[in-house]
């Protein structure tokens, strides 16, 4: 009797102290089970499945890892696909976060007329989403104008070797439709160097420092979780880039009837594991840089 | 005696003369360089130039978009003509409008980019406030889940999520992107909760204090003070969920592929509306006969969101700052 009296003065105090907050949470706890949890425990079963469409629903028949041993071993195209893909994106990470750091660098200082060029560098996130951006460079409207001119195929081959030579050059095919993806970027840049008090730059202007100085031992250091953030997000941004071939293979896949949804579950699991390695090397590395700096 | 103190006196006239010079040249100098590196008009003159070099590259593609679209046939063909057509046809834009269907796709697309961005503004600032300020059990365990569902590739869980939503009998409608976003999962909302939950950590709590000692209610708290308070946020959350939903292609490609279509799916069947004739596999060439009609239905694709861009520019460069999106 008292025991369960003291349950339910204990749940009469857990609803009062967390009721509220819970009530906030509820449709976005009922979103998360319904139009994520369900749909990736779902999909994680199907890579492990052949699955075929049959009447009235799926046709499910246990096949364990085969779906992902054949992604490597029987796919000819998949894992040339990712390589390459995962190349090319360890090439546009950084330039698409060094160019937003020098563009936010410049468009920090302050001048007439600043504000327009500052809605210059966002426009592009407004359509750099999408089919305009594919249709665009169907085109061929992304690439830098003096790269046919001044032939730099031979150049760019001598200095990187052969086998990155082709990613080199398919990067810098697309490299304004590349660095219009750092849109965002410049805009967090832009807003971390506000959390940086001006006073500090006065101090160090009076105890002497060049603005050279200035930039390499307070801006920099100030920017890194900036930086950090910056890398992060371009990396998850390029998930789905619309140029992405990877994923215009798993689309592909879904669709035949040979390796259907189970094949294309597993691919993109893959993809899935794949990027997150990436994305958790990285918090690792600027973890580690963030503390060793600490201890200094 | 005389001719000594003129002497000196012209002397003194002279270092006067060159202290006042040396003064004046520094000023110039100062104005010119800068005390440092940014205040200068030569530093100035610097960052113009460069930002306007890369302006003119970054935004070649939409002056390349632009002047296609009024090119005709001749002018199309003809290597001469780069940026300027010789005369402007309207014909590609009238064309376009026709085989996007425009007025019908424009509503289409406006209809779920408001009301889905409405609601993911209320409903993100919701999740956010419960997560920065309200009595929460597992609250790291839920931050860590929001993170991972901004991180899952829409690819993962597309397939049972259209199974899903075929059994529900939403497909080609609305709610295939409403009842998501009510439910604190439309696109990106991760992190428009993430952007939310910063804002109101970084509100002093003297003012929930007061209202709560005035004997409001968690609601009223978050409805009448809280929410108004974050207007800066909501407009920031409200414009890139506005744009991402406006030029989403993947998920409509899948969800909504006939009846209720939005602008992109209608650019991307243009080719074939266009073409009959050439039916399937008109993805990979490009066609210079419907290239400036495609472009012309690009261009009014993007116009929309251009101008809500251009009207609300002000508020959300300088909401984005107050916002503390970064911490």
């Amino acid at each position: 009797m008292q025991a369960k009296a003291r349950v339910r003065e204990a749940r009469l105090y857990l609803g009062k102290r967390y009721g509220m907050g819970l009530l906030f949470m509820l449709p976005w706890i009922i979103g998360f089970a319904m139009f994520v949890l369900i749909p990736i425990s779902w999909s994680l079963f199907m890579s492990f499945n052949k699955v075929q469409v049959a009447v009235g629903g799926f046709k499910y028949e246990w096949i364990g890892m085969r779906n992902y041993r054949d992604a490597f071993l029987k796919d000819n195209v998949f894992p040339i696909e990712l390589i390459t893909y995962i190349q090319e994106m360890l090439l546009m990470v950084p330039i698409i976060v060094i160019f937003a750091l020098l563009i936010s660098l410049m468009l920090n200082q302050k001048f007439p007329g600043r504000f327009i060029y500052r809605a210059l560098f966002f426009l592009p996130v407004i359509f750099a989403t999408g089919q305009v951006l594919s249709e665009l460079f169907l085109q061929g409207a992304g690439d830098i104008p003096f790269l046919e001119q001044y032939n730099l195929l031979p150049l760019v081959e001598e200095y990187v070797g052969k086998q990155f030579a082709e990613t080199v050059m398919a990067v810098l095919g697309k490299a304004i439709l590349i660095l219009w993806y750092s849109g965002v970027q410049i805009l967090i840049f832009i807003a971390g160097f506000q959390t940086i008090s001006p006073t500090i730059y006065e101090a160090v202007r009076i105890d002497g420092a060049s603005p050279w100085d200035s930039f390499w031992k307070i801006t920099l250091p100030a920017c890194v979780p900036f930086i950090s953030l910056n890398v992060l997000y371009t990396i998850i941004d390029l998930f789905t880039f619309p140029l992405n071939p990877v994923l215009k293979h798993i689309k592909d896949n879904m669709f035949k009837v040979d390796t259907g949804y189970g094949y294309a579950s597993a691919l993109a699991w893959i993809y899935f594991g794949l990027i997150f390695v990436l994305i958790a090397l990285v918090l690792w590395l600027f973890n580690r840089s963030l503390r060793t700096r600490r201890v200094h | 005696m005389i001719t000594a103190m003129k002497t000196e006196l012209a002397k003194a006239k002279r270092s006067v003369s060159n202290v006042l010079w040396s003064r004046r040249s520094q000023k110039v100098k100062v104005m010119v360089m800068g005390r440092s590196l940014s205040d200068g008009l030569l530093a100035k003159l610097v960052i113009y130039l460069l930002l306007s070099i890369v302006a003119y590259l970054y935004l070649q593609p939409i002056l390349y978009m632009v002047s296609t679209m009024f090119k005709n046939m001749s002018d199309l063909l003809d290597p001469t003509v780069k940026w300027i057509p010789r005369e402007i046809t309207w014909e590609n834009v009238t064309k376009a409008i026709k085989g996007l269907q425009y007025p019908e796709a424009l509503r289409n697309t406006a209809l779920i980019s408001v009301t889905c961005s409405l609601v993911q503004v209320i409903i993100c600032a919701m999740t956010g406030y419960a997560l920065a300020r309200l009595a929460l059990p597992f609250k790291g365990l839920f931050t860590a889940l929001i993170i991972l569902t901004f991180l899952i590739p829409p690819q993962v869980i597309i397939i049972p999520l259209y199974v899903i939503f075929s059994k529900l009998g939403l497909l080609n409608s609305i709610f295939v992107f409403l009842i998501p976003a009510i439910f604190g999962q439309g696109l990106k909302g991760a992190l428009f909760i993430l952007i939310f939950r910063q804002f109101f950590k970084a509100q002093p709590p003297s003012l929930e204090e007061a209202a709560k000692l005035d004997g409001a209610s968690t609601a009223r708290l978050f409805f009448g003070i809280m929410l108004p308070l974050a207007r800066s946020a909501c407009l920031v959350v409200f414009l890139f969920s506005f744009i991402w939903y406006w030029n989403m292609y993947y998920e409509p490609s899948m969800f909504l592929t006939k009846g209720f279509t939005p602008l992109s799916i209608r650019l991307d069947m243009l080719e074939e509306v266009l073409n009959p004739s050439l039916l399937g596999n008109t993805r990979t060439i490009v066609n210079p006969i419907t290239e400036s009609t495609k472009m012309a239905a690009a261009f009014l694709i993007i116009l929309p969101p251009i101008l809500v861009f251009m009207f609300l520019q002000r508020w959300f460069v300088s909401g984005i700052e107050r916002t503390g999106i970064v911490e």
